[in-house]
């Protein structure tokens, strides 16, 4: 029992930490996931303490009050549904390798819950775990993107596995070019939902914020969705032969040096002289 | 392991040593005629640790708030790509449309979050070199790459927050910091801070390029602050000229090279050692530390207190001692070559007579006590 304690004691301590960088950084979605996630911990933990046998089924009933998100959030559809599923969903929809905090935010706008950014990490070496003692028994596995140069695990963005390997990898312009790729599809996605019922605040700032980044400086306006996609199309005809090129050549050099598990989960450098030492 | 090395680690005892950072090197030229701080830096002692071991009340310091908020504004200029900074830059440096590229340096080889600077280094130089040569397709910028300095005949890792390069320009330092500009205008003691905190970085950039027979001019004196623009957290890029900073920087860095005279005026068996014992609590006898460090020359200034951790143990010493120092930097430098509070009172009083350098400022002295009697009678 001890070492659920523990783990259950580790785990708090990093949500604690997560909470204290999301206050910090006014994510007021995250915190409430958190939040919430950091209540459950701590009645897992006083139940195994014996501090209180009442298992948890009274705490559900706070969470519709809690969540004064508009239209999409009357119905909870992804209460259920498990971070990896999540994940799936908000990938799906950009198509190409995004940082946790995007996939958060994307899911926020598009799916109506944010997603908990401190669960990916050890969500990604659970698929690795999971591809490596059963090879393909998934569907598809959340992997990170590989670099272009070196092979290996890019810091900070996930994939899908299903993709092709040069959708996965990232070059040097690659990251820009999926910057101005989700950019378009942000844009065509929230088209679809404007049609219904207007566009929601969190789709709006997601949208604000790509439109600031591309145009630079923009004054204070109605969002012009027109604009953000000729711009992003203008740019992203600059750069994508050139990235096209440096992704193909990497793609081919995977495929001829890298085993099953190294072209999803990459290859990690390691310190040959340490392998030597204990081999 | 030369000698200078072993010397130096016979002074710091046991302990790993603490490196040289952007930080401690600003704090170099805020005060450079200090032999204490020059030779503590250099032995990489924790002056921290040794404060605390002496009850010295410590420095204020940054709170974790401050801090978080700061890794927080820079993850949100660096996020994807650095896509906030492009049209900044872009405006800032002109560069070009298809100037974009980006290469995280954050780690290599593995999705950690950071690898060991040693990587990190091989990896920054690389990629350095390649783009400096032309070799490669141009890299516009590099995020957290990490650079080494020299610093007296040590190698200290520099890491700064980004660096951006043009095709057929130079390499520009980029320094994100979370204070805010209002209205175009910085504060201007935490920018001058900040440009010489980023001087260390183009000095160690220039180290770098040269080792390679590349010119020191290519690479910009002009430093790039990004910071939150007016209220907002959106960042605005400024460009500032840290020309004066480097060329201060520059010049510490070279005296420093002096380390082996300070040493050889070091009484033999002379050590700041703690003696950590088994529970990691310092052992060695205060008076023993205190006499150790009597051994090398400070040079106390009040505002040694913002970044010294020693700060108030010299204060204390410059006070026993009736130094002039203690009076402030004015006094100092008004008395200069008089060192103690008593050698100026006994001139002033005739109790003692000065030699021919100090009859100009033995003079001053008087005429000032004149006026200083004077206007005690008035108000009497």
């Amino acid at each position: 029992m001890d070492e659920h304690l523990v783990a259950l004691e580790k785990r708090m301590q990093q949500l604690q930490e997560a909470l204290r960088q999301a206050l910090t950084q006014h994510d007021s979605a995250q915190v409430n996931v958190l939040g919430e996630e950091l209540t459950r911990t701590r009645h897992a933990w006083n139940v195994l303490c014996g501090l209180s046998d009442v298992p948890d089924t009274a705490q559900p009933e706070v969470q519709p009050e809690a969540r004064p998100e508009p239209a999409l959030a009357v119905v909870e559809p992804n209460q259920g549904v498990p971070v990896r599923d999540q994940v799936h969903q908000a990938l799906a929809l950009l198509t190409v390798p995004a940082s946790p905090k995007l996939l958060s935010q994307v899911h926020e706008a598009f799916f109506s819950s944010p997603l908990n950014t401190a669960r990916m990490t050890t969500l990604r070496r659970d698929e690795e775990r999971s591809f490596r003692s059963a090879p393909y028994g998934r569907a598809y596995y959340i992997c990170p993107a590989l670099t272009s140069d070196l092979l290996s695990p890019a810091r900070a963005l996930l994939a899908l596995s299903t993709w092709p390997l040069e959708q996965r990898l990232v070059g040097p312009l690659t990251q820009r070019v999926h910057f101005l790729t989700s950019a378009l599809r942000l844009a065509d996605a929230a088209e679809h939902l404007a049609g219904e019922a207007g566009m929601p605040q969190p789709v709006q700032q997601l949208l604000l914020h790509y439109s600031r980044n591309i145009h630079g400086d923009t004054p204070r306006g109605p969002l012009d969705l027109d604009a953000l996609r000729r711009a992003a199309a203008a740019e992203l005809e600059i750069h994508a032969d050139n990235d096209a090129d440096t992704r193909a050549e990497a793609a081919q050099r995977a495929r001829q040096q890298l085993g099953d598990a190294e072209q999803i989960f990459g290859n990690i450098l390691r310190n040959t002289a340490r392998m030597h030492r204990t081999s | 392991m030369s000698s200078l090395d072993a010397r130096l680690g016979v002074l710091r005892g046991t302990t790993p040593p603490i490196p040289h950072n952007a930080r401690t090197l600003a704090a170099l030229t805020a005060n450079p005629s200090c032999d204490r701080r020059s030779l503590l830096d250099a032995a990489g002692i924790d002056k921290d640790a040794l404060a605390a071991h002496l009850d010295l009340p410590r420095p204020l310091r940054k709170s974790q708030l401050a801090l978080d908020y700061g890794i927080a504004f820079e993850r949100k200029v660096t996020a994807q790509a650095g896509a906030p900074l492009v049209p900044l830059l872009r405006q800032a440096l002109g560069l070009t449309l298809p100037e974009v590229s980006y290469e995280d340096v954050n780690s290599v080889g593995s999705d950690d979050d950071k690898s060991s600077p040693q990587l990190r280094h091989a990896r920054t130089r690389s990629l350095i070199l390649s783009a400096a040569h032309r070799r490669s397709d141009p890299r516009t910028l590099l995020d957290h790459p990490v650079l080494r300095l020299t610093v007296a005949g040590h190698q200290a890792y520099l890491e700064p927050d980004v660096l951006a390069f043009q095709r057929d320009g130079v390499f520009h330092v980029v320094e994100i910091k979370s204070f805010p500009v209002i209205h175009g205008q910085p504060d201007p003691i935490k920018a001058t801070a900040a440009l010489t905190q980023a001087a260390a970085y183009v000095l160690a950039l220039r180290e770098l390029l040269a080792d390679d027979g590349l010119p020191p001019d290519r690479v910009s004196d002009t430093v790039i602050l990004v910071n939150p623009r007016n209220f907002t957290r959106h960042p605005t890029a400024t460009p500032f000229s840290a020309h004066k900073q480097i060329k201060n920087l520059s010049r510490h860095l070279g005296r420093l090279r002096r380390l082996p005279e300070l040493l050889d005026k070091l009484p033999p068996a002379t050590t700041f050692d703690l003696a950590p014992g088994p529970d990691q609590k310092p052992t060695r006898p205060r008076n023993e530390l205190v006499a150790a460090l009597a051994t090398v020359r400070p040079h106390y200034t009040p505002g040694c207190r913002h970044h010294c951790d020693l700060a108030f143990h010299c204060r204390t010493e410059a006070r026993n001692q009736g130094r002039t120092a203690a009076l402030g930097t004015a006094v100092r430098d008004d008395l200069a070559g008089i060192d103690t509070i008593a050698t100026a009172l006994d001139l002033t009083d005739g109790r003692m007579h000065p030699s021919r350098d100090k009859q100009d400022i033995t003079q001053a002295l008087r005429h000032a006590q004149r006026i200083h009697a004077d206007l005690q009678q008035d108000t009497a």
